[in-house]
């Protein structure tokens, strides 16, 4: 909330989690909602972030229940697309 | 199965309400969320979606009667899909529980959009289902009735929670006037509605010869 940034569950993770974050929230904010902007342009960002969260989702044994959980519920894009009530006919 | 659902309405556009929705922890009221990572996202350019998968950390109070099912752990995890539609204007989130799923289940669906009668505020809808696995049915429905309870709490406090994060965006944003233009636009289209109505009722008036001298 404002200047206050959520963590990481790895707080190994925070510092680059926090730098990802500012960046997403800025173009979320100001070019995708704006419709200016359908490019991810925190990638370099991400690749940091991404990498360290990996790494700590297997040390703390976290990656096998998540793998589990996107099998047992996948939540496709259909499947929201039912929830928002917009989907295709 | 026992199943929870809630409307509410925010009073702020959707689009801020969406931005806000990235940045809605940590606040005071929700202190029980520690953790929050992004684990993918994606961006469908033909269909103008914003697609993120999240890891949510929780510390959560359990009643003293389940501790002994969960061996005393501290942290409890969930994973969030969400799509924000730019084109439909509607973000739906979806959530379920990874720790204790094989005791309890939890499935919570959480969609906002814009209100069609008045776009300047957000209608946000929230439904959960809850499925208990435990063998001893009596168990089961009381874990059920117990975390329907629990979640009714939780959706109150986090309704609250979101209002006052959305209060102190929504002053850092006026500042910076990221949103001006929306509002100024919204603004605008009304007061043109307003005009159109009242040339209307003018042009009305004036068949009606009462002014007429």
């Amino acid at each position: 909330m404002g200047n206050v940034m959520s963590v990481s569950f790895a707080p190994e993770c925070t510092e680059a989690k926090n730098k990802y974050d500012d960046c997403f929230n800025k173009w979320y904010t100001e070019k995708f909602l704006q419709g200016k902007s359908l490019n991810n342009e925190c990638t370099e960002f991400w690749d940091t972030y991404i990498t360290c969260v990996d790494v700590a989702l297997a040390k703390q044994k976290i990656k096998p229940m998540l793998d589990k959980a996107r099998e047992d519920q996948p939540f496709t894009t259909e499947e929201i697309r039912n929830s928002a009530g917009t989907s295709e006919k | 199965m026992k199943l929870f659902e809630t409307d509410h309405y925010f009073n702020y556009p959707w689009d801020q309400v969406t931005a806000a929705n990235w940045q809605k922890y940590p606040n005071p009221i929700s202190s029980h969320v520690v953790s929050v990572d992004v684990l993918s996202r994606s961006i469908d350019v033909e269909k103008k979606t914003l697609r993120t998968e999240r890891l949510i950390g929780c510390k959560q109070a359990i009643p003293s009667w389940l501790s002994f099912l969960v061996g005393g752990q501290e942290y409890s995890y969930v994973r969030e899909v969400s799509e924000v539609d730019l084109v439909n204007k509607t973000l739906v989130m979806k959530t379920h529980n990874l720790t204790m799923n094989h005791l309890l289940l939890v499935n919570e669906t959480v969609v906002y959009k814009p209100d069609p009668q008045l776009p300047t505020r957000t209608l946000f809808n929230q439904s959960a289902e809850f499925t208990a696995y435990a063998s001893i049915s009596r168990i089961c429905d009381k874990i059920e009735d117990w975390s329907v309870e629990r979640f009714g709490q939780n959706a109150k406090t986090g309704k609250m929670a979101f209002e006052s994060v959305l209060q102190t965006l929504t002053e850092k944003w006026d500042e910076s006037g990221i949103f001006v233009n929306d509002v100024s636009n919204t603004i605008m289209k009304e007061v043109n509605e307003v005009t159109e109505k009242t040339s209307d009722v003018l042009s009305e008036v004036k068949k009606l010869g009462i002014f007429r001298r």
